[in-house]
């Protein structure tokens, strides 16, 4: 034998040789009954306002023969004060709580802010994946989720199918979930006064949700990884808030004398489409993320989402990743800052987040290896939400803190 | 078909028959329930892996592949990375490296006879020889008529290499895997020595501590890794004077001349010691420069 690159024969080998015992060490581990863990805690504050504790786990168990079952458990507690969207006046103002039982007052010159703003919620999400063959695979999913006054249950299904050598995989999935509100002191009817007396339509609503995306995820090379989803929604039911309000301007730019304050009152339909495009690159050691996400529904709100992160390995066991990300939205049509009196639409929301929106995010991640089987990672963020139109409200900027830690046992 | 364990001095001896071959586990251990789990355990997996792979059974994917007439069969993920890795092989070897060249026993028997086929007769199967004439986009493959596959060639030292990550998994203690002469150390025993392996004309195995008549004609300490030998003393054939070694040229269906009666390979893998042993004698009087070149321990005999 006339090997024509007899030197390189051993490196070839042992590639080769360490894609079939790893390849294989892979199903040696179904019988093994080990769970994986990721637990993650996430705190979150706003300054003067809203602040989030969210612990989640995230539990994956090998069934063997690639069947997975993954189960996650969220628990988010928050308290503070939430923008009622009523805007900030030069004397002081007074609500009424959603209950109708108190009100509340806000100082002169200070945004109006409902402090009654305290919920915690419990989600708990499972699927099972499983193969069809060896190139396709499919994921069912159940979900549940409660906070006092909100219930959510939904189903979903994931369809992925591998080809080309494993260098593409095809997605299409659906989901669908259907919600519960009963908010406190029953639905107020829309663009009606606040007060202890509000009308209502009822002491409950509900909405549902469906959505449909479509994927391709294509190795590029070595080093390059493709990622493109389209997204298809439709929504349909109770999509406003009930506890947001918009305040009544007369024609001097006051408050109007009577039924200052009325609740919003958003369309009972939307419908949604996203496209979003992800790179991962790999350049020895280090790992470049970059992300693109463009939005568009028909309450016409369209938004571009840019995220970039870059991970810098440092040795074998530890990485520092910072992040980048903007966002930038166009304003629902029927987004006012306030209303006129005699001008009164048919949808109308406060609520700064359907405005003309810029958002910018940087954030910092630690991780190490702490043994084989376990790894634990510190995220530091810093968030500035801001105004990017005619509306002035008040900035948003916030910091959160992520504890990880991943397990095997 | 079962196991048996054995206490001996320092370690205890699991031993069963798997694969036609007499396979031991030599484990540091005073533990009799360890030695009874991982002789099991080893068992338990060379028996999996001859059921799954044996080119002699009906019941399994190679009986399937050899009698799918041409017809496309879908194969699970281990025979999958199986048939990839006989397909680098092919690809490394140039050619030389076949799992579709057992054919060529319908018509050479290496029993030490003058049985040497004629010319017209090996050439009749060479059309029947070709892994470039298989059809195989991961997991369909398609064997065109008449061919047959056999993983006989990695076979056993897959299922040591195997066996050696499952006692892995479940140990820390050192643990020696000699399936018929292919073996595997999982790590250094606790004093930092390795297991001491004999290498005798007729193959290897472990040294015997106490063995009175010594057969190796070399001793080496196995402190971690594999070890595996191609070439058997009694596998060939003898014609005018001509000894055919029992190392075929797929390509011409002839005997590799001037190859050396065995080749001892040791590597990280059982399964890269035994590629490079066979690989070794493909290369027939150049099978030296071509491990020299591999840098690995080796002997030639």
């Amino acid at each position: 034998m006339q090997l024509k690159k007899s030197k390189s024969v051993r490196k070839v080998l042992a590639v080769a040789t360490t894609s079939l015992l790893s390849g294989m060490a892979h199903s040696a581990n179904s019988g093994d009954n080990s769970w994986e863990m990721d637990s993650a805690v996430l705190f979150y504050s706003e300054a003067d306002r809203v602040s989030v504790i969210e612990p989640v786990v995230s539990l994956r168990k090998d069934m063997g023969d690639e069947h997975f079952l993954n189960l996650r458990f969220v628990f988010d507690s928050l308290t503070g004060s939430s923008p009622n969207g009523a805007i900030k006046t030069s004397s002081a103002q007074t609500f009424t709580t959603p209950s109708g039982n108190s009100t509340y007052i806000t100082a002169a010159n200070e945004t109006p802010l409902d402090s009654t703003f305290h919920d915690t919620r419990v989600a708990v999400n499972a699927e099972w994946e499983k193969p069809l063959n060896k190139t396709t695979k499919v994921t069912y999913g159940a979900n549940i989720s409660k906070e006092f006054d909100y219930q959510s249950l939904g189903v979903s299904a994931n369809f992925s199918w591998d080809f080309n050598n494993r260098n593409t995989t095809l997605t299409a999935g659906a989901a669908i979930n259907a919600d519960t509100i009963n908010p406190v002191g029953g639905v107020p009817t829309g663009l009606t006064a606040m007060s202890a007396s509000k009308l209502t339509t009822g002491s409950d609503d509900t909405k549902t949700v469906t959505d449909l995306i479509l994927g391709v995820t294509q190795v590029i090379n070595r080093t390059t990884l493709m990622q493109l989803n389209l997204n298809i929604g439709s929504d349909s039911g109770y999509m406003t808030d009930p506890y947001k309000i918009l305040s009544v301007l007369d024609g001097s730019g006051n408050l109007r004398a009577t039924d200052p304050y009325l609740y919003e009152k958003r369309p009972d339909s939307r419908s949604r489409q996203a496209l979003y495009w992800k790179t991962v690159m790999g350049f020895s050691d280090d790992v470049l993320n970059l992300s693109y996400r463009y939005y568009w529904d028909d309450w016409d709100v369209s938004s571009h989402t840019i995220e970039a992160k870059y991970r810098f390995s440092l040795g074998d066991k530890q990485y520092i990743q910072p992040e980048v990300r903007y966002y930038l939205q166009d304003k629902a049509n029927f987004y006012y800052y306030n209303l006129v009196d005699g001008a009164i639409p048919t949808y109308a929301s406060a609520d700064y987040r359907l405005a003309d929106l810029k958002t910018t995010t940087l954030a910092f991640k630690y991780g190490i290896d702490l043994d084989k089987d376990s790894e634990f990672a510190v995220r530091i963020g810093k968030m500035n939400q801001t105004s990017n139109g005619d509306a002035p409200f008040e900035d948003v900027d916030a910091t959160f803190v992520q504890l990880n830690y991943r397990m095997v046992f | 078909m079962s196991f048996d364990i054995k206490q001996d001095e320092g370690f205890w001896r699991g031993e069963f028959q798997s694969m036609a071959s007499p396979c031991e586990l030599l484990i540091e251990t005073d533990d009799e329930s360890l030695a009874y789990a991982l002789t099991k355990l080893a068992f338990e997996e060379a028996s999996r892996i001859e059921q799954k792979f044996s080119r002699y059974r009906q019941d399994n994917i190679i009986y399937k592949i050899n009698n799918s007439q041409g017809k496309k069969i879908s194969v699970d993920q281990e025979t999958a990375l199986l048939l990839d890795y006989a397909d680098q092989c092919f690809q490394m070897s140039d050619g030389f490296f076949d799992v579709t060249s057992g054919v060529l026993r319908e018509v050479w028997k290496f029993d030490g006879s003058d049985n040497v086929p004629s010319r017209n007769k090996v050439k009749a199967v060479l059309p029947r020889i070709g892994w470039q004439k298989v059809n195989w986009q991961s997991p369909d493959f398609t064997l065109p008529e008449g061919m047959e596959i056999d993983l006989g060639g990695i076979g056993k030292e897959y299922a040591v290499d195997r066996t050696a990550m499952l006692i892995r998994a479940h140990s820390d203690n050192s643990v020696l895997i000699n399936y018929g002469g292919d073996l595997y150390a999982t790590k250094p025993k606790k004093n930092g020595n390795g297991w001491l392996i004999g290498i005798e004309k007729t193959g290897i195995k472990p040294a015997q501590i106490k063995n009175k008549k010594r057969t190796s004609i070399k001793e080496f300490q196995l402190i971690q890794g594999g070890i595996a030998t191609s070439g058997d003393v009694y596998r060939y054939l003898v014609k005018d004077g001509i000894r055919y070694s029992h190392i075929l040229d797929p390509h011409t269906g002839w005997p590799i001349k001037e190859a050396p009666h065995s080749i001892t390979v040791v590597a990280e893998s059982c399964i890269e010691a035994g590629i490079l042993a066979t690989l070794g004698m493909l290369n027939g009087k150049a099978a030296k420069k071509f491990l020299q070149a591999q840098g690995v321990t080796f002997w030639i005999n």
